[in-house]
């Protein structure tokens, strides 16, 4: 068994075909007229983009404009003037095409490849791609037709170039394996995009097979068998099985309903960073925004966005939504997220400070841009406005003033709102759990955040791995805690969320199920997931199992009952 | 020649993108365009040089130009910047 990265999901058998790399020498020959050898040169460079145009649009067609942007790119460098300028020059010392092609390729690839920028050190196997591709057309050399692989073929190369990627046909290819690139190399993207089972960085790979060997991929666990025994082979095919019919029973949740086994029906809604992302919710299905984070405006910035570039950001997503609710969370910063212009202090203890709606609080004149922007933003959706670690009733007493105040204004300024916005509460801290029934008075509703929850409940800073084992959501009193905040709001009326990692978890799921939580916000990818799960339980089997949870003592003791009483 | 300093804001940086984008923008105008960065000058109308800079998110770089149409020319680099290069 190899061990690479496990780049592209999924369990993938088949019959090796090595891609071996070509042999691009060529004699080194001083040109006899340097004109007509920088004429071949251009005609090379001129077949070359239109080759890799053709294969941009086809990517594009056939898999999508992102995954199609790295062939664009190969475009954008080889039409830079320093690329084929500085190959006319070596041309004019008498170099010939080949070896100048060689030489200032050669230059950018150590350059990229010394940077420390996982990202830039891409582009050294753009450059690298691009000097192949140049050579090859030069010395007349016709490459390996991917495209035309037998069905069933496992893919074995050095590296998978771009334009190696753009001629797979995904009902051919079983799985790819490769010596070099990382997860979020172009394979991996391309592999993931086309769903085909990936594990990448197996150190020599290609002298460790022949072609025709037997080969199980495993792009779930990174794992590669070549000539398995028969045990393996038989264990794979079953895990081949297990994955695509999972794979294709969530499917069948698109598009549905997000309804328990006994028919009451949830809210499935996504979490967002920025605008962008909530056409990824769309794509993924999610019914709703139970948190868009709007630090990204504020973070990516070297000042404080004014009232119209927080009110385009936050219309694009509302927008985007089409009608489905968004849930804005205000400014959450300090703790962690320090944002440089606003010259906040150091503190001792960061996460007991100046933060999130202290600091709004504290700082209305900004604090009223954002509110202002998102009101004017609910004019064209459904938008709430949800306030960070709130730990009085004070402070949604005094947003809500804010808000009010500010509809006064909009409505002498004639500007359009949704007059019945509604304000909630983020439940993140111990303090507001304790009073959740007096804020449930005050809130049209509530967000549960388990990651701060844990945190603050259990007094523990997750980045210390020294104390790191006491940070779970299943922890009995986080439990109690969640229990105890949703039980105030179903007994003030008001809907209650959860826009932490737990609303997603499936062993958590059951829990929030039988505590009566509305509405479950997630990753985007998680949707489809969180909704299979809640299919499968019906509230009485949640209740059930809450009680037991809940008179057990500790969080291994939870976790293996809910693991023991887990549904596949 | 005139220039500024600016601060590059968009999550990226300098990557293939936001660096073809700037590029683009800043080639039609007659006058040179360089970029100072960690004490090394940068040509940029070039793709290539500007990547190999390596530019990331928060860098302070100084935009020099020099020409007939200088000032259109560091006006227009400058609000490309300011603006998240497109990101």
């Amino acid at each position: 068994m190899y061990e690479g990265i496990a780049a592209s999901r999924g369990i993938g058998i088949g019959s090796v075909c090595r891609i071996i790399e070509h042999d691009l020498t060529y004699e080194n020959h001083k040109p006899e007229d340097t004109e007509a050898e920088k004429g071949r040169l251009h005609d090379a460079v001129e077949s070359f983009k239109k080759e890799t145009m053709e294969m941009a649009d086809d990517i594009r067609k056939r898999i999508g404009p992102k995954e199609a942007e790295i062939l664009e790119g190969h475009l954008v460098m080889i039409s830079d003037p320093a690329m084929v300028g500085e190959m006319d020059k070596m041309i004019d010392n008498n170099q010939c095409a080949e070896a100048a092609v060689t030489a200032v390729c050669d230059m950018f690839i150590n350059m990229f490849s010394s940077m420390d920028d996982e990202v830039m050190k891409q582009r050294a196997s753009d450059v690298k791609d691009i000097k192949n591709s140049l050579l090859k057309i030069l010395l007349g050399i016709e490459d390996i037709n991917i495209g035309k692989v037998a069905p069933g073929t496992v893919l074995v190369a050095k590296d998978l170039t771009p334009s190696m990627t753009s001629q797979i046909v995904k009902e051919n290819v079983a799985g790819i394996i490769t010596e070099i690139g990382g997860k979020t190399s172009h394979s991996a993207i391309l592999a993931r995009a086309l769903e085909i089972p990936a594990v990448l960085s197996v150190p020599g790979i290609i002298d460790l097979v022949n072609d025709k060997d037997t080969a199980i991929i495993d792009g779930t666990e990174g794992q590669v068998f070549i000539n398995p025994t028969g045990d393996v082979l038989s264990t794979y095919i079953r895990k081949r099985e297990d994955f695509i019919r999972k794979q294709e029973e969530l499917k069948k949740f698109h598009g549905k309903e997000t309804v328990t086994a006994d028919g009451k029906k949830l809210e499935l809604f996504c979490n967002i960073g920025t605008p962008k992302d909530a056409k990824k919710a769309i794509e993924c299905d999610g019914e709703g925004i139970g948190l868009f984070r709007s630090e990204f405006l504020f973070m990516n910035n070297t000042h404080l966005p004014n009232e119209d570039e927080q009110f385009e950001a936050y219309k694009e997503a509302v927008q985007t939504m089409g009608g489905k609710a968004v849930i804005i969370r205000t400014l959450d910063i300090g703790g962690d997220k320090d944002i440089p212009y606003l010259n906040l202090e150091k503190e001792e203890n960061p996460f007991l400070g100046y933060r999130a709606v202290r600091y709004c609080l504290a700082n209305p004149d900004t604090y009223k841009i954002q509110l202002r922007a998102i009101m004017r933003a609910s004019a064209f959706g459904k938008v709430k406005i949800m306030l960070p670690l709130v730990t009085t009733v004070d402070e949604i007493r005094s947003v809500k003033a804010m808000v009010e105040e500010l509809k006064k204004d909009l409505d002498a300024e004639g500007i359009d709102y949704d007059k019945n916005i509604e304000v909630g509460c983020m439940m993140e801290t111990a303090a507001a759990s304790l009073i959740a029934d007096k804020l449930a008075k005050e809130s049209d509703f509530f967000s549960i955040g388990t990651n701060d929850l844990t945190q603050y409940t259990m007094s523990v800073d997750r980045g210390n791995a020294k104390v790191a084992y006491l940070y779970s959501a299943f922890q009995p009193s986080v439990l109690r805690s969640i229990k105890n905040i949703i039980a105030a709001g179903n007994a003030a009326g008001i809907p209650v969320g959860m826009c932490g990692e737990a609303a997603a978890d499936p062993l958590m799921i059951p829990l929030l199920i039988a505590f009566g939580l509305d509405e479950y916000s997630v990753n985007p990818v998680l949707v489809l997931t969180a909704r299979c799960i809640i299919s499968k339980w019906s509230v009485e089997e949640a209740k059930a199992l809450a009680d037991k949870v809940m008179e057990l003592d500790t969080e291994k003791e939870i976790v293996e009952l809910l693991k023991a009483s887990a549904k596949d | 020649m005139v220039s500024a300093n600016v601060k590059v804001v968009n999550a990226e940086g300098m990557h293939m993108r936001p660096a073809s984008l700037f590029c683009q923008t800043v080639t039609p105008f007659q006058s040179t365009v360089k970029i100072n960065f960690n004490g090394n000058e940068f040509d940029a109308k070039s793709v290539m040089m500007l990547m190999s800079a390596c530019i990331k998110c928060g860098a302070e770089i100084e935009i020099k130009c020099d020409g007939p149409d200088e000032n259109e020319a560091l006006k227009a680099a400058v609000d490309l910047v300011n603006s998240g290069l497109g990101d």
